[in-house]
């Protein structure tokens, strides 16, 4: 991952969504240590207190678990925590666009959802 | 642990005032950057903090003593600038060896690797050095140093984009390896900034701002729309900057709140994040209107 100084989004959330990734793709597993903040400051050429701010997050989030002198490790919800985390954010951004864009060209509410139904149609059809 | 501590720290040359009223404090192992533009009164600051220089009133202190002609700090702090001078009898690695014996904490290895990696010559003459390779040498003497607290003023002065490159990434994994407090001025906030744990920025001597890093990047938000939907919406927003793009469309960078944000892009407006640079030098620019002001 290159870490992006011009992102809307701040580095420790950068970093954050890249050992989240790193979860998701398996290469992090339960129980599993993750990289020390000094570890990933060297990794991305950052401030280790912006790494720590990055860690500390997902520790919140009950991604991550302490232990005391040895570091953070993958809890066993970690995957199912993240993947709810992405659909509900991800997912949700992408359809309040489509809302948007719809006002824009004055489509209104039920057109877009007959069009959200012909694309469900269609991709059912695709899978038979 | 504070390793700075200032208060009302004032300086007066002649007629100007280079600093005022500065009151701010720098915690111990952390890397501050900073930030400001010509005559803001960086360099000001950081020769007081080395004890070169002497305040006109407000005190200052570092270790928790004053600094001013201090044998104590001379040991414990270095400040690294383009104005270096060395004794032109001494050769490159001579102004190393007497670097060694003065600072405790020397890294000699760290120096020589570093000395050997940007081709330098162990009997090259410093003033014969060209820009850039000056204030690579100056970089070898400000970390090898190893100063509990280490001051570089403007230090990629001439250097190209290699070694500015390599100047960070060394300076960084030897802040990992060996903690200390670091100050590093700059105008290219964008090629430190990911190296920063604080900025302190300063306007006409004075504070403007000392915030965490990643403050300062949530600190403002770009909105760009139709002139008439952004100025009604700009009502009773802090404005940092505006400027008119193309015929009936205008940029504006605000203070960034969460709720107002939302709004921006309900109403159709595009809302995109402000560098922390730029947002530094919108902060402090004398006009609204910026250089665009001056040619109408």
């Amino acid at each position: 991952m290159i870490i992006s100084s011009d992102s809307a989004k701040p580095i420790y959330v950068q970093i954050a969504e890249w050992i989240e990734t790193e979860i998701l793709n398996g290469n992090l597993k339960e129980n599993d240590k993750v990289y020390s903040q000094y570890k990933l400051a060297e990794m991305f050429t950052i401030n280790p207190a912006t790494a720590a701010k990055g860690l500390n997050m997902l520790h919140e989030e009950k991604i991550l678990y302490n232990k005391r002198g040895l570091g953070k490790f993958v809890t066993a919800e970690a995957r199912m925590i993240i993947t709810d985390k992405r659909k509900n954010r991800v997912l949700k951004g992408m359809l309040q666009e489509a809302a948007l864009e719809a006002e824009r060209l004055e489509v209104n509410e039920e057109e877009l959802i007959n069009m959200l139904h012909t694309i469900f149609k269609e991709r059912k059809g695709d899978t038979k | 642990m504070n390793v700075i501590e200032c208060e009302k720290l004032t300086k007066k040359r002649r007629q100007l005032t280079a600093l005022q009223d500065l009151s701010f404090s720098i915690e111990e192992n952390t890397i501050t950057g900073l930030i400001g533009r010509n005559g803001a009164g960086k360099t000001t600051l950081l020769k007081i903090l080395a004890g070169f220089w002497r305040p006109s009133s407000g005190k200052v202190e570092v270790f928790k003593e004053d600094p001013f002609q201090n044998l104590f700090i001379s040991a414990n702090a270095i400040y690294v600038d383009d104005q270096m001078r060395y004794s032109s009898r001494l050769t490159l690695s001579e102004i190393l060896t007497e670097a060694e014996r003065f600072y405790e904490n020397w890294d000699a290895e760290l120096a020589n690797r570093l000395f050997d990696y940007f081709s330098f010559h162990p009997r090259q003459a410093h003033h014969h050095l060209s820009k850039g390779k000056m204030s690579t040498f100056n970089m070898i003497i400000g970390l090898a140093s190893r100063c509990a607290l280490t001051m570089f003023d403007e230090p990629t002065t001439g250097m190209d984009a290699g070694v500015r490159k390599d100047f960070y990434r060394a300076l960084l994994k030897d802040y990992i390896a060996n903690p200390r407090t670091i100050i590093i001025s700059s105008h290219h906030l964008e090629e430190i900034e990911d190296l920063l744990e604080d900025v302190l920025l300063l306007d006409e001597g004075k504070k403007y701002f000392h915030l965490p890093m990643d403050e300062l990047k949530e600190y403002a938000v770009g909105i760009s729309g139709r002139t008439e939907v952004v100025m009604q919406w700009m009502a009773n927003k802090e404005v940092i900057h505006n400027e008119q793009v193309g015929n009936n469309a205008t940029y504006a960078i605000v203070k960034n709140d969460y709720f107002s944000i939302d709004q921006a892009k309900q109403l159709g407006m595009e809302v995109s994040p402000v560098s922390a640079s730029d947002l530094c030098v919108h902060l402090t620019s004398r006009s609204k209107g910026g250089i665009e002001s001056v040619f109408k």
